[in-house]
Parts: structure tokens; sequence; C-alpha cells
């Protein structure tokens, strides 16, 4: 279609209702194709020609508006509401009254199990790749929590299991329980909303996200992306205990611990009293044991030091003693005794001992020593 | 000194104290001191314990005025 413009002077100008129409026109020459999201706004009135509503993009909230005839839509026998995800065929279109970009539908499925399987599949791919499931990211869950934060549904039967083992376990537990939404379109914001909450309560030191058994669509929000982020980036440690055994939400994941049921969620956030307390007995009782065991030590080393004190004079005359004796010893191996012993003698004058015959003059008289006695005598000659 | 010690942090100090003190290597003047600290932390973890009240609170109201 061909849009004139008005001319003033060099400027072209186009009316709003031109603009509208070309757009419109180049908008129309677009192919038909599918569109995935999220149905939110559904508006449907007996008097109008069209049904409307907008697609939402559950990723990043980004919206496309919808319309359809409302006698084909009726056709459809959809039961459409808000938060079902749909796969949309339809053609984009300008409505050019208001300059409304927008999606004229030509058919509109929900999707189906195969599809949201698909779909969770890819969101996990695509976590995974983020890191957000990573091992290294799993957090210690601490032994005592000052308090546990308990995220669940209104339905009574999970936290009632989970209240009462953990008052089995730990009967002196804090516990901060929020009820939300955990079933339905806005249970995924909801569940997103009040871990945060939870997370900002004081004294919150871990947090158990559980909910009962139920279908595979009743446990879809936990593997919301929403919810899946809001466990990873939760600033204390998330317990997961979602559905049962063989229900594994992507916010298992997440989570820095699965546990297969609100039982065993239990056991994991809150320590059996009574053996801790022991343990903490024994500990008690060892560092006694320990403390003592350096006591003695120390004592029987002062009991020896002193008797070694006790000791010391005595083994100081010991030693001088020995010493002594030792002195004797060699004084006695020294002494000419032994050579008298042996057949010598000694002669001596008043010069002292004689060890030359000039020494002496005959007739001079000597002293004479022996082994055994001494005696006098004259020298008769000498050589 | 141990009023902000988590529990976890006391019970592992009372660990290795104990341990420490089973080792029979400590001298008389640190196994003194390490029995005192021991003690405290003993008293600490006990007194941590016996903290919890059993409270069961509900955060209902916040919660739906939280909804979007």
């Amino acid at each position: 279609m061909k849009v004139e413009p008005l001319l003033y002077g060099d400027r072209k100008v186009y009316t709003v209702s031109a603009f509208n129409r070309g757009v419109a026109s180049w908008v129309a020459r677009l192919p038909s194709i599918w569109v995935e999201g999220e149905v939110t706004e559904f508006r449907r009135q007996q008097g109008w020609q069209s049904v409307f509503f907008t697609l939402k993009d559950a990723a990043d909230g980004a919206c496309l508006s919808v319309s359809m005839p409302r006698g084909r839509f009726d056709g459809l026998r959809l039961d459409l509401a808000d938060g079902m995800t749909v796969h949309v065929f339809g053609r984009p279109e300008l409505y050019e009254a208001r300059g409304v970009f927008q999606l004229r539908a030509l058919s509109i499925e929900p999707l189906g199990l195969g599809a949201i399987l698909a779909g969770l599949e890819r969101l996990k791919r695509k976590l995974a790749a983020e890191g957000l499931f990573a091992l290294e990211r799993k957090r210690p869950l601490p032994v005592l929590p000052r308090r546990v934060g308990v995220l669940t549904g209104n339905e009574a039967a999970a936290k009632r299991d989970f209240v009462t083992a953990v008052q089995t376990r730990f009967p002196a537990a804090n516990l901060l329980v929020a009820q939300t939404y955990v079933q339905g379109h806005a249970a995924p914001a909801a569940i997103a909303a009040t871990l945060q909450t939870l997370a900002r309560e004081p004294e919150v030191d871990v947090i158990v996200l559980t909910r009962g058994g139920g279908s595979f669509e009743d446990l879809l929000p936990f593997s919301d992306e929403r919810v899946v982020r809001a466990v990873a980036e939760c600033d204390v440690p998330v317990v997961s205990a979602v559905g049962h055994e063989q229900d594994t939400p992507l916010c298992d994941h997440a989570a820095d611990v699965r546990a297969s049921t609100p039982t065993a969620a239990a056991r994991l956030v809150v320590p059996n009293e009574r053996e801790l307390r022991e343990r903490l007995d024994t500990g008690r009782t060892a560092l006694a044991r320990g403390a003592n065991a350096a006591l003695e030590r120390a004592r029987s080393s002062l009991t020896r030091d002193r008797e070694r004190l006790d000791r010391a004079p005595a083994l100081l005359v010991e030693r001088k003693r020995a010493g002594l004796d030792g002195l004797a010893g060699r004084l006695q191996a020294l002494s000419p005794q032994k050579t008298l012993a042996r057949g010598y003698a000694i002669v001596r004058t008043d010069n002292g001992i004689v060890r030359s015959s000039a020494e002496v003059e005959s007739g001079s008289r000597v002293d004479v020593e022996l082994a055994k006695g001494r005696f006098g005598a004259r020298v008769e000659t000498k050589s | 000194m141990t009023d902000d010690v988590s529990f976890e942090d006391a019970r592992r100090e009372l660990e290795q104290i104990v341990a420490k003190l089973e080792g029979g290597q400590a001298s008389l003047e640190e196994a003194v001191a390490l029995w005192e600290r021991g003690e405290v932390l003993y008293r600490t973890c006990v007194g941590k314990l016996d903290a919890a009240q059993g409270k069961i609170e509900e955060l209902g109201k916040r919660v739906q005025e939280a909804q979007p």
C-alpha cells in the first residue's frame, strides 16, 4: 500500500493514520509463526469480538499482546487461564487504530507433557551451564541452627511431618514457618519472594523448602526458573524436600542439600539433642582427663627432680672420695716399695740417696733401707 | 569473648583442644590454659543448646504482603 506524505517544504510528514497504515502493511508481510509464553491478563467478554491476553516470557518477563476472534477461540474449547504455558500460532500485526503491535492468533495449544519436559530439560541445561548446580556451590548445613526457616504450602501434611520430626530430635529447635502458594501460576513468584523474606529474618541459619507429594504439574513451580534461581542465590543454605523420593524438581539441583522427605529434611537440619549433649560431655571428660594427665606428669617430674636434689650432696662427697682413691692408687704405683721388695736397697748419706760410688768415702757411714727395715753400715772399699 | 562464636566453631575448637591434651605434649601451663579454654567452649556449646526455646513462629502475614 502506498502511503502519501504531506509536504512542508522539503520535509515529508506522515499523519498518524498514514504512519500506522504503512507500518501495518509492512508488518503484515511477516510470516505466521509459533510463539511460546505464559498466559497473563486473559480477558474474554460476551460483547467483545475478540478475546485478549498477554503472552509473557517466564525468563525475563518480556510481553506480547495477543488477540483472537471470539468465535474461533470458543471453537478451540480451551480452558485457558492465567499461568498456563501455551504455544500460539499467529500473524504479527499492528492494530492500526491504536498503533499497538500484537499477535493475531490463529491457533492456541496448551503445552503438552512432552513439550513441558523438553522445556524443563532445556532450562536444566541452561542453569547447569551457568554453574547453578555446581557441587562447589553447595554449603555445609549448620550443626545447630539458631532458627530454621520453613517454607511450605498450606496443606498440613508436609509441615506436620517436618515439625514432628524436628521436635523428636531436638525439642527446643526454633522454627519460623512461612506458608505460601506452592501450586498454580502465582506459586513461582510467591515461593521466590518468600524464600528471600525468610533468608532476611534474623537468626535464620538454614531454610527448608518443603511440599508434600503431588502430580507432575503440581510440582512444576519448584522447577520454575525464578524458584531455582532464588534457591541458588539464597543467602542461607537451603534444603529441598519437595514431593516424594522419585520427584526431582529443578530446585533440588540448586539446593545445598536434597532431602527425600520432610522427615529426612528434619534429620538434616537439627541435631539429635541427646547425642549432641552426650558428645559434648564426653569431650568435657576427656578435657579434664587430659589436664589431669598433664598435672600428673608435672607432679612426677617434680618428684624426680626433688629426689635428685636430695641425693646431690652425698653424691658430691662420693665423687670426691673416688677421685681421692684414684690418686692414692696412682701414688702407690709410683712408690719404691715394690722395687725394694724385689731385693733392691736404697743407700743414703747425710747428703741424700747415693747413686754413685764417688759420692762416698772409704770408712764413711751410710744408711741402708730395705723392703723391710733399715741398718747402718760403713764403706769398706770402693771402686 | 565467646558470645559471637558459632556453635560449630566452638565445638570444633573444643575437639581440637581435647586432641591436643590427649596427645600429652602440652606443658603444665599450656595444659591448664587449654583446659580453661575448653571449659569455656563446653559451656558456650551447652549454653547455645539451652538457649533454644522450641519456639514455632509463623511468618504468614508478612509473606502475604510479599505477594506480587
